[in-house]
């Protein structure tokens, strides 16, 4: 059972992961001393007096670090629980938001409510996220077979169409384009704050919690359609029910973050790798592993200097040696087809 | 002997004309170094210039060149500087001067195809400069980094247009201009000197560092900018670093989309002194304040009022800010 | 006389333009293993998809005890119905145990429970399985792998069961095994029908012979036995030599 050890101890690391990244900050103004003596008044075991000089530091945990240590956390867990539910429905190892085209979708519903008024970001995100997957499964889609490599060349291409729709959009709106284009498509974090926390909340936590409830049925729908069908489910309303959500997510996640790159493809294998690849494990843990190192990443480049790097970077620099390795490892193993 | 004479008197004056006619060639070549170190050397001051960057497009008109544009970027169509334009020149207001690329981009085959004989553009724009080149068409490059930079370019687009005298007219005033505000900060103490965050209009948290046209901005104008020992020029920083600075005074660039009034409601930002003491205060447009035109003085008076309301109060920014029109464009904007 | 386990009746099925079954009737019987013969691309697969519910049902009618087919719900059909499907290469590496467990769907609503790896754990016993729980499915041998397949199929507890060429990939062992297996299952009154390539093992272990031939059932006439060599030769389209076998006749294909 060592699988489920480590299962185990991976569910004790967020909440001190939350906690020690509140003590993590580019700026000397507020010392881990601060940070204990906030934390002991919010729990009201020390005073926290209101002078100035504690009114910033005060204003540096609650409006800075909170909500983006929250942030990180929530696009970390909601782009790996997604990631991992899209490879298992898609039954393609291979397969994530950004390769279906799910991110660049989202991304570019996510300006385009920008620029438009009236027109709520989250749902836009979410229904060019989904318009995305859907064209790249469609395109792919020949005598009712989808195989691994059709569905990756066809997210391709239908990543790379919203990708130039979503520059053209930025090219029109926005007067300094290429410094924004380059946060949205690297990902950022440091426009954290509440009413982005907000924003994403709702939609991650529902999406998140029905992919969990229905985990196990994930391993249902990774053996196969007729495999699923013989045992008594319906694949096409499973599949919908699992797309849904996990589009649901991982486009509530570009909109407040960006496309923050290999997340959601790198993290799901190094959490099967870790449990193995039950979905009754590898959902839940998925969601505190991929929201931990998320944010562990963040807390990395929040104290390496003054300035912002768009997160997407770290991620990526991460995530590609990573997925060299399994690659030489042989562990994609995306089967025969 | 008086064939050889003869030859002799024929010769010399020969060699002379030739003498005398390549020597005043020579003089006719004008030249300039631009930002990338290059020496551009043409044989009569440029006839046909397509102008890529706003700082030398507003230059040209300074030193009463604008004849000689023939293409300009079609920013200048779209942009909020637009009815600037149209005020000097009838082929603006009537969208007749071709635009063969913008602030970004360069259609080269269609640059090429207006035969100019100077493109003025931004240096870092290397592919559309070695593009130009191969088809031999003179490139002044431009990269304008602090307030100097503004004055060299002037001087190089004065030189290239036979405009010397006037470009020269122009910096001396401007440097006067800058003594003057010198004079007035130069008796305030350092810790008198508020703490400024400027901010761009991409975002909160882009701003300008120690190396940058607006850390000589806030300089000039008795400042100090919060993170001028960055020794960059463009960045994204971090809120919290924002915070921890704690500026006294915000000043953000011409924003569309943001109001000082929107900063003052931001509940990330509420704690700074800045917005307790309401001091954010917001360029009031584009053309006027470019910091990247010799109108950077304007700039840094506005600044410095704000900076020190007390110390300025003599200062009627209406009646400087007609002044300067009137000096610069050499009456072609008055009434704008 | 007991309602018959599946009950078939005017069924037809075409891919396309391409008939594929004409007008089937076929009576299950419960509680007995039961056998379709015929040869390569006659519809046996297709008639057991049907069956399964894996195809829709375009004309005709199919019962199971007693429910029609069309009115089931999924998971309704995955309590009454097993099927084992040919073989696929899964692509995640899940293991043998984990493979089982999903023959649980129908009766797990959200997470399988206590009950369910109890279940998980005699189906694997049952096919002789428990060394390899812990191993990636995807590194077993094709048998092995059927054998996993089978127990999943029990873990499934259906009523009737749907084996489509159960032995190939299987050695004798493993033949034997599933052969006593299916009797097994028999005499817990479940109902078992299989489509096999090899008619001695029918003629050895079957309750019930039927022979499709052409998208047709064909039931030999004048009282012929199943092993008359003039009926495999019809149904198969070569010739047959048969051998007495104690109470019964083993057949050979090809000879004169």
């Amino acid at each position: 059972m060592k699988s489920k050890d480590r299962a185990l101890a991976l569910y004790l690391i967020p909440a001190p992961m939350l906690l020690l990244s509140l003590f993590i900050g580019p700026s000397d103004a507020v010392s881990p001393s601060d940070v204990l003596q906030w934390i002991g008044s919010g729990l009201g075991i020390t005073a926290f007096p209101l002078i100035p000089e504690n009114s910033i530091i005060d204003a540096v945990i609650l409006e800075v670090r909170l909500p983006r240590i929250l942030l990180a956390f929530m696009v970390g867990a909601a782009m790996t629980v997604s990631g991992n539910s899209l490879q298992a429905l898609f039954r393609n190892p291979l397969v994530s938001q950004d390769i279906l085209g799910l991110s660049s979708g989202a991304a570019f519903g996510a300006a385009l409510a920008l620029c438009i008024p009236r027109i709520p970001i989250q749902p836009a995100a979410f229904i060019f996220g989904l318009l995305a997957v859907g064209l790249s499964y469609f395109l792919a889609r020949s005598r009712s077979q989808v195989s691994i490599v059709s569905l990756i060349l066809s997210g391709i291409i239908v990543s790379g169409i919203f990708t130039a729709l979503l520059t053209i959009v930025q090219f029109f709106t926005d007067p300094f384009k290429l410094q924004t284009i380059v946060h949205w498509t690297m990902g950022n974090l440091h426009h954290a704050d509440w009413t982005r926390v907000k924003s994403a909340a709702l939609p991650i936590c529902t999406g998140m919690m029905w992919l969990l409830l229905i985990r196990w049925r994930l391993n249902v729908i990774a053996l196969g359609d007729e495999e699923a069908r013989a045992v008594g489910l319906n694949p096409e309303k499973e599949k919908i029910f699992i797309l849904l959500p996990a589009t649901l997510i991982a486009s509530a996640s570009v909109a407040v973050a960006g496309i923050i790159g290999l997340v959601g493809l790198a993290f799901p294998h190094m959490v099967r790798l870790l449990v193995g690849h039950d979905n009754s494990k590898t959902q839940p843990v998925s969601l505190v592993f991929g929201g931990s190192v998320l944010l562990a990443v963040d807390n990395c480049s929040r104290a390496f200097a003054d300035f912002e790097i768009p997160i997407g970077i770290f991620t990526t620099l991460i995530g590609g040696p990573f997925f060299v390795y399994l690659l030489r490892q042989n562990r994609l193993n995306p089967g025969e087809k | 002997m008086d064939k050889r004479i003869v030859r002799l008197l024929i010769t010399i004056p020969c060699l002379l004309a030739t003498g005398i006619f390549f020597a005043r060639e020579a003089a006719a070549w004008v030249g300039a170094v631009d930002f990338r170190g290059k020496e551009i050397r043409l044989q009569r001051p440029a006839e046909r210039i397509i102008c890529l960057m706003e700082s030398a497009l507003t230059g040209l008109y300074m030193l009463n060149a604008e004849k000689r544009i023939v293409g300009i970027s079609q920013n200048v169509y779209l942009g909020n500087t637009f009815h600037y334009y149209a005020k000097m020149d009838k082929r603006i207001r009537n969208k007749e001067l071709p635009a063969p690329g913008n602030w970004d981009f360069v259609n080269i085959e269609s640059v090429v195809a207006l035969k100019p004989d100077l493109v003025v553009i931004w240096s870092e724009q290397t592919e559309s400069i070695a593009a130009l080149e191969r088809h031999r068409i003179p490139v002044f490059g431009v990269f304008i980094r602090k307030k100097e930079d503004i004055f060299r370019e002037m001087h190089g687009l004065g030189e290239l247009t036979g405009t010397a005298p006037r470009a020269g007219y122009l910096i001396t005033y401007v440097r006067e201009e800058m003594n003057r505000l010198q004079g007035r900060i130069s008796s305030i103490p350092e810790n008198e000197k508020p703490k400024i965050y400027y901010m761009w209009a991409q975002g909160n948290l882009e701003t300008s560092c120690g190396e940058s046209t607006v850390n000589d901005l806030i300089e000039t104008a008795g400042g100090r900018n919060v993170c001028r020992d960055i020794p960059k020029e463009h960045l994204v920083v971090n809120l919290e670093k924002i915070l921890a600075w704690n500026p006294e005074m915000i000043v953000m660039w011409h924003n569309e989309r943001k109001d000082p009034g929107d900063i003052l409601q931001d509940s990330q930002w509420a704690r700074i002194q800045a917005v307790q003491n309401k001091r954010v205060h917001e360029f009031p447009e584009v053309f006027l304040c470019d910091l990247w035109t010799l109108k950077f003085f304007y700039a840094s008076l506005l600044t410095a009022k704000w900076s020190h309301p007390g110390r300025f109060e003599d200062v009627d920014l209406d009646r400087e800010k007609k002044r300067m029109i009137k000096v610069l464009y050499d009456g072609k904007m008055d009434g704008i | 006389m007991p309602e018959p386990a599946i009950f078939i009746e005017g069924l037809q099925f075409a891919y396309g333009t391409h008939r594929i079954l004409h007008d089937i009737r076929l009576d299950i019987p419960h509680a007995e293993f039961s056998v379709i013969l015929g040869r390569n691309g006659c519809g046996k697969s297709t008639l057991l998809k049907l069956m399964a519910g894996l195809l829709p049902i375009q004309n005709g009618r199919i019962r199971v005890c007693g429910n029609d087919l069309v009115t089931m719900s999924h998971s309704q059909r995955g309590e009454m119905i097993g099927y084992l499907p040919q073989m696929h290469s899964p692509t995640f590496p899940f293991t043998v145990e984990e493979v089982v467990m999903t023959g649980r769907a129908s009766h797990v609503f959200l997470s399988p429970g206590k009950e369910d790896r109890e279940k998980v754990f005699q189906a694997m016993s049952l096919v002789g399985l428990g060394y390899l729980s812990k191993r990636p499915y995807t590194e077993l041998s094709g048998g092995e792998r059927q054998m996993v397949m089978i127990a999943r199929l029990l873990a499934q507890e259906p009523r009737v069961i749907l084996l489509d060429e159960p032995l190939t990939h299987l050695d004798p062992a493993n033949q034997a095994r599933l052969l006593l297996l299916i009797k097994a299952l028999i005499k817990r009154e479940l109902t078992v029908l299989a489509v096999l390539h090899d008619p001695n093992t029918a003629f050895l272990f079957a309750d019930h012979l039927f022979f499709l031939e052409e998208g047709s059932v064909y039931t030999p006439q004048d009282g012929r036995e199943p092993w008359d060599p003039e009926v495999l030769s019809r149904v198969y389209g070569t010739s047959f030599e048969s051998i007495p076998y104690k109470s019964r006749f083993l057949v050979i294909p090809g000879s004169d």
